[in-house]
């Protein structure tokens, strides 16, 4: 054996090894999409506008105070848009202090007088800012809510400007999901001013009564639903509760669920240490009166404050061990910026898969078993050397998924497969080449060799349209359809080593064992 | 053995033949696509919610259908899917109106009344692994939860996970001796499920929901990739080869599109993202078929500089023949495996390339060649200099 067939061997050898323990054993080798393994596909929109607005309606808050304090009594404002407000009733010489106040408190404004009108527009700047921020931060609160589903190998990812991928193998329940992740929980703390020492009253009107027919300006009417074990409306319980909160779900460092004293499921919480100094306050404050605990705007529970709280509680209500799992997530996790829409939602589940790569495997078997038998048939003892080529191929596709850590999908399959029938191209294409030049007469050994050197210029140019096409396909596609593009390309160069290289290698190994060859079973 | 050897067949003969050939398949094919029912854009395309179902008995497909009417989930439409035995439908509803986040809940509530067990017990078919998972927490039947809250909760999630695996194999749970295989479910949990859960005779196996956005998105994105890879491979024949050849190339490639969107509308197969793949897999294929054939002619061109270029093209068309013939075979098999055996979510997908393939090889022949040789005619060198004479 020469030392140019022996090289060409070991580096065949070696890719050959690189793949194979690369993708050894597949199972845990090669990475799923989830159209195969199951799972959520979501992809949500977070409504930047919303912050924006917020913002807004914080700093407009801000300007007419500072102008009240400064003493212009008679500023009122409203807000024009997401991002402008204006402020009626200022004049003229109170523009040095607005100057001063924009520079101060309000960064990322601009301002334009308009008679006693002053027209406040949001800065580009601050604007793209506040909404970058809004997405970022969605994206770590919705991390965190995901995160207690131990999943393994979420993924959580932004896409464009305000869009977010969260793909979640292995989950099945879609809805719940959703909800998890929309969920505002909003959560309050209330002194309960009526009834004074706990209980409930039966209605509105009782309350509204109580007070003399009109309830006193700080405090409004919540109410609690009571539900039966179907989870039916059964009645409702009222409170006349302050307006202002004692504390909110941002003064909380930690909630989990637990245990109550009759076993039913709570929420156990742990507040910051601010959170912790005002509550203490509060509730020293309003001893042996009810403590309402709002969420979303519902009272879940009214308990009776029995003693100074500073550090942490129990929220009870009539929770199931899902809702009380999902709050203490929600709490736990922060607020989120602004609403989220969902644009798209793709659940597979877990036996689809299964069923896709069975019938995948099937045809693909079958189609290789196919051309196998053609090629043999065609070109009799060479068709075996195209059959090796073709086995290489396979083998390499799989090595350079697991090497690449690229995801296989069931169009990814549906390429794999493909690429059976394909992939033999580039050997038929030498093939023909050289049972041409041996028709004209020439040896084995110079048929061979232009064989392979005229096929060379339309084995690639063949190949490159196709990866144009999987080049154009990739960039078109989501999840899936790359997966597809993927296995395709790679098939195609796996394809152009094995046909030029590989077997042109295993027809030099053929012809160096003997001296002269007159025929060739091609 | 051999298919062809030194044949003379003289191709472009036939070419006005082909031509006329394939100006009515064309004209009938965008006849079919723009008339009728057209094309049936799956949800990928126009936005809603589609539904694969599991049941334990075949489905009632008009039943179901009343059901969704009475329950006022509009143009509703259900269909089986898959082999027979699976007993599953595919429910497909379009994009409502103000719901974007589309009809699932609903469905699923309409079938409950038909095919659910009405016992308001937690369902192990029809809920998903964490609800299982928080199920089986709060009855604790391994009573775990008075001595770590926290290990409790990871213990059923991972026996709920065990349970979901076989829910993975078998799809649809129809008796409670199925789990009995199940390690990680201990007897006190088995026994727990079995008097306090249901196996109902559903399971949503699959669900999608596109909103309008995503949908436009989609279709828009979907037509700029197909007619950049059009115009991609023309101008890579184009800087490879001459530009004549390159129209050649684009103009079958285009003609094999719209015969193949033709037949798809007439199979009335849904058109869905996978489509898209098939057909840009198509202008891969098509074009590499005609490539081949290029490449012939630009070495024969070289070689032999006294023949005309129409007798180049046939013989290069002859020379080639075998290998167009054989790459061809050989790929129909395979896409001839997935449109039997790959399942009905690659279909669309097979369906596309089993007649681009036979279609792509006859336009390598009848249409890339010819209008290569009528750009030739018409702009080409010779044309040139005898409009500079008249």
């Amino acid at each position: 054996m020469n030392k140019s067939l022996l090289w060409r061997g070991l580096a065949i050898a070696a890719v050959v090894l690189l793949s194979v323990l690369s993708a050894y054993p597949l199972k845990d080798n090669l990475k799923l999409g989830l159209d195969l393994r199951g799972g959520i596909h979501l992809v949500l929109q977070v409504e930047t506008e919303d912050a924006v607005r917020s913002e807004t309606d914080k700093d407009l808050d801000r300007m007419v105070a500072e102008l009240v304090d400064g003493g212009a009594a008679g500023a009122t404002a409203e807000r024009t848009g997401d991002n402008t407000f204006v402020i009626h009733g200022v004049g003229p010489q109170k523009d040095d202090d607005i100057d001063k106040t924009v520079e101060d408190f309000l960064v990322g404004w601009s301002w334009q007088r308009r008679g006693d009108d002053l027209a406040f527009r949001m800065t580009q700047v601050n604007l793209n800012e506040i909404r970058q921020l809004a997405v970022v931060q969605a994206l770590e609160t919705i991390r965190n809510r995901i995160d207690t589903f131990g999943v393994t190998e979420p993924v959580i990812q932004r896409q464009g400007e305000r869009r977010i991928v969260v793909q979640l193998p292995g989950v099945d329940d879609p809805e719940r999901v959703k909800a998890l992740i929309k969920n505002t929980a909003f959560l309050e703390f209330r002194i309960v001013d009526y009834p004074f020492r706990g209980g409930a009253a039966a209605s509105a009107e009782e309350i509204v009564a109580n007070y003399g027919g009109s309830l006193p300006d700080h405090l409004e009417i919540k109410s609690q639903i009571l539900r039966d074990d179907a989870d039916q409306e059964t009645g409702r319980l009222y409170y006349a509760v302050e307006k202002r909160n004692a504390i909110t779900g941002r003064d909380l460092r930690n909630a989990r669920p637990g245990l109550g004293n009759f076993n039913q499921p709570v929420v156990n919480f742990y507040l910051t240490h601010e959170g912790g100094i005002k509550f203490g306050e509060v509730t020293g404050a309003n001893i042996d009166k009810g403590l309402a605990i709002v969420l979303d705007g519902n009272v879940v529970s009214a308990p009776n404050i029995n003693g100074q709280i500073f550090d942490s509680g129990i929220i009870e209500g009539s929770f199931t061990q899902q809702e009380v799992e999902d709050l203490s997530t929600v709490l736990r996790s922060g607020a989120l910026p602004a609403g989220i829409t969902y644009l798209e939602e793709r659940t597979v589940g877990p036996s689809l898969g299964q069923d896709s790569i069975r019938r995948g495997l099937r045809a693909g078997v079958l189609g290789f078993g196919l051309v196998v038998l053609a090629m043999m048939v065609y070109y009799k003892l060479s068709g075996i050397n195209a059959v090796v080529a073709l086995l290489l191929n396979i083998v390499l596709i799989f090595g350079a998924l697991a090497y690449f850590g690229a995801t296989l999908t069931l169009p990814g399959i549906a390429g794999i497969v493909l690429i059976i029938g394909m992939a033999v191209d580039a050997n038929v294409l030498v093939f023909e080449r050289i049972r041409e030049e041996l028709r004209k007469g020439r040896t084995v050994r110079s048929s061979i060799e232009s064989g392979f050197g005229k096929a060379l210029s339309t084995v690639l140019d063949a190949n490159i349209t196709t990866l144009i096409a999987a080049l154009f396909l990739f960039q078109f596609g989501t999840g899936p359809i790359r997966g597809f593009a993927v296995t395709l390309s790679v098939g195609i160069l796996a394809s152009l080593f094995t046909a030029l290289f590989v077997s042109r290698w295993i027809f030099d190994l053929l012809l160096s064992r003997r001296r002269k060859v007159e025929r060739l079973s091609i | 053995m051999q298919f062809f050897r030194d044949t003379k067949i003289d191709f472009m003969r036939y070419r006005r033949i082909g031509a006329s050939v394939s100006a009515v398949l064309l004209a009938v094919a965008l006849a079919l696509v723009v008339t009728g029912d057209g094309l049936n854009f799956g949800i990928d395309f126009v936005g809603g919610t589609q539904l694969t179902v599991k049941f334990s008995t075949p489905p009632q497909i008009d039943q179901l259908r009343d059901l969704m009417n009475a329950s006022g989930i509009e143009d509703v439409s259900i269909q089986r899917f898959g082999d027979l035995v699976d007993n599953e439908a595919i429910i497909k509803t379009p994009l409502a109106e103000g719901s974007e986040e589309g009809s699932r809940v609903q469905i699923v509530d309409a079938i409950r009344g038909l095919y659910g067990t009405g016992s308001g017990r937690l369902d192990v078919n029809e809920q998903g692994v964490q609800a299982l998972a928080s199920f089986l927490t709060e009855l604790d039947p391994d009573q775990l939860r008075a001595l770590d809250e926290a290990q409790a909760s990871r213990h059923y999630r991972d026996v709920a996970a065990a349970v979901g695996e076989v829910k993975r194999e078998i799809g649809l749970l129809t008796s409670w001796d199925q789990l009995s295989g199940v390690a990680e479910l201990s007897l006190e949990a088995a026994e727990a499920l079995r008097q306090n859960a249901d196996l109902g005779s559903f399971t949503v196996v699959g669900a999608e929901n596109v909103g309008p956005q995503i949908g436009s998105e989609l279709r828009q994105r979907g037509l700029m990739a197909v007619i950049l890879a059009l115009f991609g491979m023309l101008l890579y024949i184009w800087l490879r080869f001459e530009l004549r050849y390159g129209i050649g190339a684009l103009v079958a490639v285009t003609h094999d599109v719209f015969v193949c969107l033709g037949l798809f509308a007439l199979a009335g197969l849904e058109f869905n993202v996978t489509t898209i793949a098939g057909f840009l897999t198509l202008v891969g294929y098509s074009v590499n078929d005609t490539v081949v054939v290029f490449d012939r002619v630009r070495e024969n061109l070289r070689q032999n500089r006294r023949g005309s270029l129409l007798e180049i093209m046939n013989q290069s068309l002859n020379q080639t023949l075998s290998r167009t013939v054989l790459t061809s075979g050989t790929t129909l098999l395979v896409v001839g495996c997935l449109l039997f055996l790959g399942g009905d979510v690659l279909r669309g997908f097979a369906f596309i390339l089993t007649v681009g393939v036979i279609v792509g090889t006859y336009s390598s022949i009848y249409i890339a060649s010819p209008f290569a040789l009528l750009w030739e005619h018409w702009f080409g060198a010779e044309a040139r200099s005898k409009r500079r004479s008249k």
